[in-house]
């Protein structure tokens, strides 16, 4: 197997990834999961599976599409207007390489600012991507973003962090 | 300046409610005295403390309040506030202790609130009784099939006078359990609004809106996604190709039983047309328990929400229980805990919690336009154009449905609403 992508790669992909979210460009976004793919926030600290408890995301794709598709409707009154999103990526770190599914554990550290209807709130956490590399490509086999608040009451999110 | 106690009567009409009823903070402090004050509220679920020295943390009209298990396995529900200054005792929202200390002084109390010792006793006042400084105690408790309420007054309707006509809507969540029993061990969703209590207890039961309200999450086809695990669609909502509420919605019932309690009905999901391997797992298990007759009647749609006025409501179709907390006039948090039905296979419960998190988690499809939807009230009521809030619908049509013992109208018209509001100028106007 070839040599692991050093980390200007993995950031490069990160950054990436935040781009398109901040763009609205949630199609797009989706299409960077693998088929198999998963985005997961917990809802508690250290949560261990995402089946057995509560999460303030849990989706595969088939969800995702429906999350996105609702996010393009007319008619989404919580985005209306819609968030606008700053996300800021750092502290990147390849924690593990498993060469023989060509998959890298890539943790960082995430901010993101999101503005709405006069109000701005952050949300922070590390959050940690499992890359699969498919071709020269990386697609995420999961995304999970541990919010340092996560087990807090949270007004409505309606636009993944 | 106005006087808030005289002229509550003024703030409900048949049909419409004042709009201070959800905006002034004077009601509000009213509200906190005379119905969480004094009704029965849902604290808790007998499985959240399922062993001796488990306790859970919450608020009941505002007041730092502990459920606990004793090591006698009795169950009890205290205030978490020190006889001594006052701090906190408990402060995490859940754990297990054999004993809980204060951090301000380290008066140690028994999971039963009994004082147990104080530090450097031999300062105590002379006459100070142990026994009279234990944990204070509310003034009523009652549990039903795990559900534990508590009345912070020994005044008022009897456990059995308040939760009997509801117990069947219990009933049909806890009979889902192959074991009859629920758990409560699944973590729970939290969100908060900027608005008032009241929105979220009378949305529960608000079938109006969902064609409008949820329109994000109806397709072309005038279906909802599909938010049981088995389901191919979800309840057809809109009528194709109309943009008009969909005729089976609209022949939907809700029901009340008195109290501010109330159900909607017909989910319009078919659960003989539903299957996965789970949920024909699952079929097959309560079956195997409970034999096919009851599998079958247990798993018919028959309630969508049900709600135990005033902090609580319990869903059917999504399975979870809501528990309502007021924090302030214009804000409101709200716990939705999600339910794993013992006895049942791991996958069944799996899929429950796993689509919960899309349609009641603060990152939901479904809850999170409700919010917009009640922030937008209270944004609205702050006018003072038109100070009624009308609720009309349906006003003259209520009927009675002998065979329920109870009072039924279609559900989207706002009887249940408008029972809401007779409930709460009782509990406003009563005596203390």
């Amino acid at each position: 197997m070839a040599e692991a992508p050093d980390r200007a790669a993995f950031e490069r992909f990160l950054f990436h990834e935040a781009h398109l979210l901040d763009e609205r460009r949630f199609s797009d976004w989706m299409e960077l999961f693998a088929e198999d793919g998963t985005y997961w926030v917990p809802a508690v600290p250290g949560q261990e599976s995402p089946f057995d408890q509560a999460s303030l995301f849990y989706d595969d794709r088939e969800l995702m599409k429906t999350r996105i598709e609702r996010l393009g409707h007319p008619r989404i009154h919580v985005q209306t207007p819609p968030s606008r999103t700053a996300h800021l990526v750092g502290n990147v770190v390849l924690e593990h390489t498993d060469e023989p599914l060509c998959e890298y554990l890539v943790a960082s550290t995430v901010i993101m600012v999101e503005y709405r209807n006069e109000r701005q709130r952050i949300f922070a956490g590390r959050q940690h991507h499992r890359l699969r590399q498919i071709g020269g490509a990386f697609r995420i086999v999961q995304k999970r973003v541990d919010l340092i608040n996560c087990d807090s009451a949270f007004e409505a999110i309606a636009v993944p962090i | 300046m106005r006087n808030a106690i005289t002229d509550i009567s003024k703030l409900i009409e048949p049909g419409r409610i004042h709009r201070r009823v959800y905006t002034d903070p004077e009601i509000f402090e009213l509200e906190m005295e005379r119905i969480f004050g004094r009704a029965w509220l849902f604290v808790g679920h007998a499985s959240q403390v399922s062993n001796p020295g488990d306790y859970i943390t919450t608020e009941l009209a505002r007041q730092p309040v502990i459920m606990t298990r004793h090591h006698d396995n009795t169950v009890h529900v205290l205030l978490n506030r020190c006889t001594h200054r006052g701090a906190k005792v408990v402060n995490e929202r859940r754990g297990h202790a054999a004993k809980m200390t204060c951090c301000y002084h380290g008066w140690t109390y028994d999971t039963d609130g009994k004082l147990l010792a104080v530090p450097v006793p031999e300062g105590c006042a002379k006459g100070f009784d142990k026994n009279a400084f234990g944990l204070v105690r509310l003034a009523r408790m009652g549990e039903y099939r795990g559900f534990v309420f508590a009345s912070l007054s020994a005044k008022g309707p009897s456990f059995e006078d308040h939760i009997g006509p509801m117990k069947s809507n219990i009933d049909d969540l806890v009979d889902r359990a192959p074991d009859g029993a629920l758990v409560l061990d699944a973590g729970m969703h939290r969100y908060v609004y900027d608005g008032n209590w009241k929105l979220q207890v009378e949305n529960v039961l608000d079938s109006y809106h969902v064609p409008f309200g949820h329109a994000s999450t109806v397709n072309e086809k005038g279906a909802q996604f599909a938010r049981r695990d088995g389901d191919k669609t979800g309840a057809a909502v809109v009528e194709a190709g109309k943009n008009q509420t969909a005729p089976a919605w609209k022949s939907r019932r809700s029901y009340i039983t008195g109290n501010g309690h109330g159900w909607t009905s017909n989910t319009l999901l078919d659960d003989a047309k539903r299957s996965s391997s789970a949920f024909d797992e699952y079929r097959r298990v309560l079956a195997e328990k409970v034999g096919e007759a009851k599998a079958t009647a247990i798993l018919t749609p028959r309630l969508h929400n049900s709600l135990i006025y005033p902090n609580m409501s319990i869903m059917g179709l999504n399975i979870h229980i809501r528990v309502i907390k007021p924090v302030a006039v214009d804000r409101t948090e709200v716990t939705i805990y999600p339910v794993r039905l013992a006895g049942a296979p791991q996958a069944m419960n799996f899929a429950n919690i796993r689509l919960l998190n899309v349609t009641h988690s603060a990152a939901s499809f479904v809850q999170t336009d409700d919010l917009e939807s009640f922030v937008r009230v209270q944004n609205g009521l702050r006018s003072h154009g038109t100070d009624w809030v009308d609720v009309s619908r349906g006003l003259g049509e209520e009927e009675p449905d002998r065979e329920l013992n109870a009072t039924r109208e279609l559900a989207t018209h706002e009887m249940a609403v408008r029972a809401q509001y007779q409930a709460w100028l009782n509990y406003m106007e009563g005596a203390a």
